[in-house]
Parts: C-alpha cells; sequence; structure tokens
C-alpha cells in the first residue's frame, strides 16, 4: 500500500472516529467524568492541608480518563464493526484494517487528552488554584508519549477482545486496577513492594511518576530512559495490536465466524 | 369486584417475586460465580483500594480509613444505580408496553426487576469493608461489624429506592442512560461525605446532599464503626428510611407519568 | 488472434464447509460448485434459504476463504489476488445492518470511497452522483438510522458501487422491501448492465429472477443445479400453480383430478380444497370447471421455490 494512500486511510478513519464520537454519548462519558474526579481529588487534598499535592489532584483524573477511553471507546472498535454488520464489508476494502483503527484509535486518544484542561480549569475556577507547570516541554512532550503509548495500547486491547471472548467481561474491571498499578493518582513508590515488578511493566507508571516530576520544580532526572519505557511498552502494545487484527482477519475469512457478534 | 386488602398486598409480593427471580436469572446469563468473582469483586476491591492508599500519599493513615470506609459503603451505591441503566433493557426488549398493558403498578415491576444489583452492590461493599479494613488496619469488631451490616444493606436499598426516579425519566431517554447513572453516582459519590465530610462543602451543597441517598446511611455507618451507640446512629438511620421511602413515592409518581405520557404520544413501542 | 476476454465470475469445483463446534460434523455450504458468468450480464443466483447463495457471494469479495476448489472475478484469483479483486468488485449485502447509523448517508458513503482509495475530491464528486442516483440527494445529510428499510437498501446499492466496480453482487437485496420500492430497486440494478458492469443477483424470488436476469442459476444445498433462460422459470411458475377452493361438492372433485394436468387434490384442514397442477394452463381448467359448477370461492397461487425445486429435480432425476 502506498503511502499517500495510507495516509488517506487514516485521515478518513479519522473524521469518520471524530463524526461517530460527536454523536455518542456514551463513549464521551469519559470526559463528562473527568471534572467531578478533580473535584474530588482536590477536596481530598485540600481538606488534608495538602495544597503541595494538588497538582497529583489535577493530573489524576486526565490519566484516568485518557485509560478509560482507551480501554471502553479504542478497544471496542472492532467490535463495533462486528455488532453494526460492517466488518466484513470492510474486509472487502483495498484499505488494510489496521490503518482503520490507526486513525480511529488516534482521535479517541487525542480527545481522551483534552481531560488535561477540563481538570486544570476545574483547579482554577473552583478551587482558586492555579497549576504551574515548571517544565512545560518536558510535560507536553510526556503527554504526547502517553498518548501515543495508550493508543498502542488500545490497540491491543482491540485485538484481545474480540479473539478472546471471555475478556469482555473483565473490560469493566480494567479500569481501577490499572488506575493504582498505574499510579495515577498514588505513585507507585508508595505500594507495597511486591506489587512494584507488575506496575513497571504498565507504561502509565512512567508516564505518571515523569508527570508529577514536570509539575515539580526540580530538575527531571533520568528523562530520556523514563521516556523510552513509555513509548517502548506503547509499542510493544502497537506490535501486539496489529498482529491480533492479522490473526482477526484470517480468522474471519478461514472460519467465517467472528464477522457476526 | 374490588379486590380484598389482603388479596392486593398479595399480589404485590408475587409481582415483585416474580420480577425479582427473572433479574437474578438476567444476571446469572451475565455472571458465573467465577467472573463475578474474577471480574466484578476483584475491580471493586481495587477501586476501594486505590482511594484508600491516598492516606499513603497524604501521609495521613486516619484519612486513609475515612476514605476506606467511605468508598467501601459507596459500591452499595454504586451498584443500586444500575438500575438506571437495567429497566432501559425492558424496553429494548420491547416487553415495556406489555407491562404497561398490565393492571399492576408500573413501578412495582421494574422496582422488582432490577433487585440483583441490591445483594450484589451489599455483598461486595461489605466483603471490601472487612476485608481491604484488616489490609489497612481498620479497627473492626465483631460487634461494630455486625452493626454495619444492616446499615450498608440500607444504604443499597435506598438508593435503589433514589435511583428508581432517574430510571423512570430516562426511559423517554434511552441513549443517557449511562451518563445519567454515572454522573449521579459520581456526585453522590464526591459530595455526600464518601471522600470528605460534607461539612466540607459551602451550606447549599450540604443541603441537596443531606436530601440523596448515602450520606445519612453512610454516616451512621462511620458512627457504628466507632462504636458509637444507639442514640447516635438511629437519627441517621431514621433520616435514610424516610428519605428512601420519599424517593421511592416519587419513582411511583414518575413510573406513572410515564405510562401516561407514552400512552397519550405514543412513544411505548413493541421493539424499539 | 486475440484471447477471449475473461469470464467476469468463474467458480471450479468450488467448496466451502463449516464446521460449527469442534464436536458437530462439519456442513458443507458450497459442494463443488461450478459456474461461468459472463461479462456484461445480469445473472441471478436462485436459490432457498441456506442453498449457499450467501457464501458465494462472500468468496467472492474476498471475505471467506474457499475449502477447496478455485474462484476468479475477472480472471483473478480470489485468493492470491485479494488487492486486485477488492477493487474490482462491489458487494451490497443489504438488510437493516451494514451501514453506519449515527452518521448521514453522505458521510457513510464519502468514508468507504476513502477505503475505496479514492482522493478526497473525488470521493465527495462520486459520493454526490450516486445519492443522486439511487434518489437520496435530498435526505443525504440526514442520519441513516432515521432512513425507511428501502431508503437503506438503496444506499447500500450506492455503497456497493462507490470503488466503481466492474463486478456488483447483490445478496438478496430486495428481501424485505414493499412491492414498489422493490421495483424500483431493479430499475436501478437493469441500468448497472448499461453502463458496462456484470451484476451477480442472488434472490428466492423467482419472479425477480425472471423480471432481471438474462441469465439464471439454480443453486441447492451448495450445488449448481442448472443454469437457466429466465422464461424456463416463468413457464415452472404457471406450469405448477395451484387452486384453492371452498364448498366444493366431492363428486366435483373427483372430477377435477380426472383433468388432464392435474396432479392432485388435496382437501385442507378446515374445509375446503387445493388443487395442484403440472403442466402449463391446467389451473386455467380447473377454474373454469368449477366456475362453471358455479363455485365462486376460488383463489390461485403461484408454488414456492421449495415446490418448484422438488418438481424439477423429481423430473430430471438429480440427485440431492
Amino acid at each position: 500500500m502506498t503511502g499517500t494512500s495510507a495516509l488517506r486511510g487514516v485521515a478518513a478513519a479519522a473524521r469518520f472516529e471524530a463524526a461517530t464520537l460527536r454523536r455518542s454519548p456514551d463513549d464521551l462519558m469519559a470526559l463528562l467524568n473527568a471534572p467531578l474526579l478533580a473535584v474530588m481529588f482536590l477536596a481530598i487534598t485540600r481538606h488534608a492541608h495538602r495544597g503541595d499535592l494538588a497538582g497529583y489532584a489535577v493530573l489524576a483524573p486526565a490519566v484516568i480518563t485518557v485509560w478509560a477511553m482507551g480501554l471502553l471507546v479504542s478497544g471496542e472498535i472492532i467490535d463495533q464493526e462486528r455488532w453494526n454488520g460492517t466488518l466484513e464489508a470492510m474486509l472487502a476494502t483495498p484499505t488494510p484494517l489496521q490503518v482503520v483503527v490507526l486513525g480511529r484509535v488516534a482521535v479517541v486518544t487525542a480527545i481522551s487528552l483534552l481531560s488535561i484542561v477540563e481538570s486544570w480549569l476545574v483547579a482554577r475556577v473552583g478551587f482558586g488554584v492555579a497549576i504551574a507547570v515548571p517544565h512545560p516541554g518536558i510535560f507536553a512532550v510526556t503527554l504526547l508519549c502517553t498518548g501515543l503509548a495508550m493508543a498502542g495500547t488500545a490497540t491491543a486491547m482491540a485485538g484481545t477482545f474480540v479473539l478472546a471472548r471471555s475478556a469482555r467481561t473483565f473490560q469493566n474491571s480494567l479500569s481501577y486496577p490499572f488506575y493504582v498499578l498505574g499510579g495515577a493518582l498514588v505513585p507507585v513508590a508508595l505500594l507495597p513492594g511486591w506489587l512494584q515488578p507488575a506496575c513497571r511493566v504498565v507504561f502509565l507508571s512512567w508516564a505518571t511518576d515523569l508527570l508529577r516530576d514536570a509539575l515539580a520544580p526540580a530538575a527531571v532526572p533520568h528523562l530520556l530512559p523514563r521516556l523510552a519505557a513509555v513509548l517502548g511498552l506503547g509499542v510493544l502494545g502497537w506490535l501486539a495490536g496489529f498482529a491480533m487484527l492479522d490473526r482477526i482477519l484470517d480468522r474471519v475469512r478461514r472460519t467465517g465466524t467472528l464477522a457476526h457478534a | 369486584m374490588p379486590e380484598p386488602r389482603s388479596g392486593r398486598a398479595a399480589g404485590t409480593l408475587l409481582v415483585l417475586r416474580y420480577s425479582a427471580a427473572s433479574a437474578f436469572a438476567d444476571f446469572s446469563t451475565i455472571y458465573t460465580w467465577r467472573t463475578w468473582t474474577l471480574g466484578w469483586l476483584s475491580r471493586v476491591l481495587c477501586q476501594v483500594a486505590f482511594f484508600a492508599l491516598i492516606g499513603r500519599l497524604l501521609g495521613a493513615p486516619e484519612q486513609g480509613r475515612f476514605l476506606l470506609v467511605g468508598n467501601a459503603v459507596m459500591i452499595a451505591a454504586l451498584e443500586s444505580m444500575f438500575v438506571v441503566a437495567s429497566t432501559t433493557w425492558e424496553r429494548r426488549a420491547g416487553t415495556l408496553p406489555l407491562l404497561l398493558a398490565a393492571p399492576t403498578e408500573p413501578a412495582l415491576v421494574f422496582a422488582g426487576r432490577s433487585v440483583q444489583w441490591l445483594a450484589s452492590g451489599s455483598a461486595t461493599a461489605i466483603i471490601s469493608l472487612c476485608g481491604l479494613g484488616l489490609a489497612f488496619g481498620l479497627p473492626l469488631h465483631l460487634t461494630t461489624v455486625l452493626a454495619a451490616v444492616p446499615l450498608v444493606v440500607l444504604v443499597s436499598v435506598s438508593t435503589y429506592c433514589f435511583a428508581l426516579v432517574p430510571a423512570a425519566l430516562v426511559l423517554r431517554v434511552m441513549q443517557l442512560r449511562n451518563v445519567v447513572a454515572n454522573l449521579t453516582m459520581l456526585t453522590m459519590m464526591t459530595f455526600c461525605g464518601v471522600q470528605v465530610p460534607t461539612t466540607f462543602w459551602p451550606g447549599w451543597v450540604q443541603g441537596v446532599a443531606s436530601a440523596l441517598p448515602l450520606t445519612h446511611g453512610l454516616a451512621a455507618v462511620r458512627a457504628a464503626l466507632a462504636g458509637a451507640d444507639w442514640s447516635a446512629v438511629l437519627p441517621q438511620v431514621g433520616a435514610e428510611v424516610a428519605l428512601a421511602a420519599g424517593w421511592l413515592a416519587a419513582a411511583v409518581l414518575a413510573f406513572r407519568r410515564l405510562a401516561e405520557h407514552g400512552r397519550r404520544d405514543g412513544s411505548i413501542e413493541f421493539g424499539d | 488472434m486475440a484471447e477471449p476476454p475473461p469470464p467476469a465470475v468463474s467458480a471450479g469445483q468450488l467448496t466451502r464447509t463449516f464446521q460449527r463446534t469442534r464436536k458437530a460434523a462439519p456442513v458443507a455450504a458450497l459442494d463443488r460448485l461450478d459456474l461461468t458468468i459472463d461479462a456484461g450480464e445480469i445473472h441471478g443466483l436462485l436459490g432457498p434459504n441456506g442453498a449457499g447463495k450467501t457464501t458465494l457471494c462472500k468468496i467472492l469479495a474476498t471475505v471467506l476463504l474457499p475449502t477447496a476448489g478455485t474462484a476468479s472475478v475477472l480472471g483473478h484469483d480470489v485468493v492470491t489476488s485479494t488487492a486486485v479483486v477488492r477493487r474490482l468488485i462491489g458487494i451490497v449485502f443489504g438488510g437493516e445492518r451494514g451501514l453506519y447509523g449515527r452518521l448521514t448517508a453522505r458521510q457513510n458513503l464519502r468514508y468507504w470511497s476513502a477505503l475505496y482509495r479514492q482522493p478526497a475530491a473525488d470521493g465527495r464528486a462520486r459520493a454526490d452522483r450516486l445519492l443522486d442516483r439511487v434518489g437520496l440527494a435530498d435526505r443525504a445529510d440526514d442520519r441513516v438510522e432515521t432512513y425507511s428499510r428501502g431508503m437503506k437498501q438503496r444506499l447500500h446499492l450506492a455503497r456497493g458501487l462507490i470503488g466503481d466496480p466492474r463486478v456488483v453482487v447483490l445478496d438478496e437485496p430486495t428481501t424485505g422491501l414493499d412491492p414498489v420500492a422493490a421495483r424500483e430497486f431493479r430499475a436501478l440494478v437493469t441500468e448497472l448492465r448499461a453502463e458496462g458492469r456484470t451484476v451477480l443477483l442472488t434472490t428466492h424470488d423467482m419472479a425477480e429472477a425472471e423480471a432481471i436476469c438474462d441469465r439464471v442459476s439454480l443453486i441447492d444445498g451448495g450445488r449448481l443445479l442448472a443454469t437457466e433462460d429466465p422464461r424456463t422459470i416463468g413457464r415452472w411458475l404457471s406450469t405448477y400453480e395451484r387452486v384453492q377452493a371452498t364448498g366444493v361438492p366431492p363428486q366435483l372433485a373427483a372430477q377435477l383430478a380426472e383433468l388432464p394436468g392435474v396432479a392432485a387434490v388435496l382437501d385442507q384442514p378446515g374445509g375446503g380444497i387445493r388443487v395442484e397442477t403440472d403442466a402449463p394452463g391446467a389451473a386455467g381448467l380447473v377454474l373454469r370447471r368449477l366456475l362453471d359448477a358455479g363455485v365462486t370461492a376460488v383463489g390461485t397461487a403461484r408454488p414456492s421455490l421449495e415446490e418448484v425445486y422438488l418438481h424439477v429435480i423429481g423430473q430430471r432425476g438429480l440427485r440431492v
């Protein structure tokens, strides 16, 4: 497939996702939850007289929203095509499924990142706290890498939920365990020692630590290796996801099942 | 010929029993014991733990235990909120007009239809409270826990009664059911004394929270776990029971109005 | 001397089995099917439900792999040259699903055009032209979930044509349409032939097959039974008609059984009789005899596809 037609496919899928999301209140729900979560966390920190943790309280809803939308929206992309009866029609086009998934996951991830703005506004308007970002460049780059890694992980989720039918029963249970393991609000360093290895395999734990460091005045240590960890784990997700999409296509063509829900 | 009083009551119970049976039947098609434990219960435990761990971040273990109790009891309320979504299953299954055509109070059927959440919510809340309580050093004695259990069930029931109101309203705008359920649940989670005492919030917010379920019930649980005697707990219990009754009455009216409006504008379909 | 152009569709000993569960025996949806469709014709594939029509459509669309045998579209093998075939073929599955309900018709078509690798400007123009053509231009910016069944079917057709395919496969496209909508749809299909496209139309409606197809292939149990001229089908329809009547005295019923071309006179539950014929014009004879005898509660009916099959297969001694 040529480069331009691949880009065209990605752009079309992205436009499609944006148009669909706009009319799916369920899919945008995480964005509606984010401000309430921000109020919750800011209240907790203020009540405990820990104003220094306001940055943590603002970051957590964004991390939660990015993961939640990846899990619940991106993760269902293939399943949605099945329920809609369009999966086979899509297979019949010259555009590879991976291209379509890429475009759609990218849009979902980008929109989910808007939650950081919501969070920041809640702190500013509701609690009169303006969160300062001493390392804006690092913060932005880390946020971008988090988005990329989430897109990769979400692609793997989309494949898993189709290939392993029982996995969908657990879809709702993959939220909070990862907020804990990923250090969304409480840094993983504060978790019991036996959890640490599990945490380090989740890209979120690296990303959240970096984001919190970017909100602190001190210099950010070991920036590049930690960014590499985030991206590396995300790339693993991409690769697994694309491989799974291939398996799905193969299974649809060989067995004729999987195409319908 | 009008039914004798005893006949009406028996009839009501029968409706409740049958709708409850169908509710549990639905539930068992979604979950087996294994998936309920691995899937749902583990997520619930992680959710409560997520908040309890904030105590470590704050360096305030007392705060952590406050968060633990609040979020554990919140689970009971959270599952009761599912009724907002599960009543719409009725509409999707196309059984709504059949139900409304039957000579029964519509609220009754919907009330019984989703009781599985009461059982599941109470169970997961109590398991979280005791299990994680032990892990996080919450002082638990048999007497205080036994006192807390019925109070958790009360929270589950009162939230259920409250949730029947948005459940009725949302039957007309089905696509918003999850959004409504979630936002209501998060609002309760923020303002009803789960994360911070209600006194943290401005007066008018406290006023609204007092009219919602969970606020008084949770306060009762906290008091019971702290070993307070009945004079401290009972007023809160009374308030919670009164609220439950009030919201249930509102729900009955809401469902009646739904039926009437549906009959008038023909929006009750046999298969949406 | 130039080589003759390849047939639009060619299937050789095409076989496809399905294994529903691990313990069940495999089911052959297609059983050594041989089929040739010439370029530029409207070819009907007639068969009851479960005959294998949809399976064949999916294999041609490269969405399903055959278990054995070959299939090719305009000379390109569907298994080895999927990229080429996908650009040549357009498939219309039909039904309520298969469209993006939350988007408008225009958005749907533009999206599919991009998936068929058309540049954005071309895609937009093409979508507009197709919407015009199928008569959806004034509802083009309404959400598809608000469309009627007939409108959705027309949008399905537009979607199948968006990639400018040489071969168009229509899988039971008029099922569920009211007669007016079905007729309009068929008119659209005949236009496709005028454009030089080849059309494969699957249906279980014999009247439809007779009305628009150049040739009709009969398929059942995954096998090709025969390929016929549509006029043959018309003959079958009139040959195997049946007559229903109530209030027929038994002696008259016995007389009817003796008429030439009457296959059977059966008693109906709830009174009345049904007369089955197996020769053209026999139904007319029966009707005249009934009316002459003063029986006016009469009606005729066309045979179902299954019944025609039974007769045809029985007559030709075909093994099923």
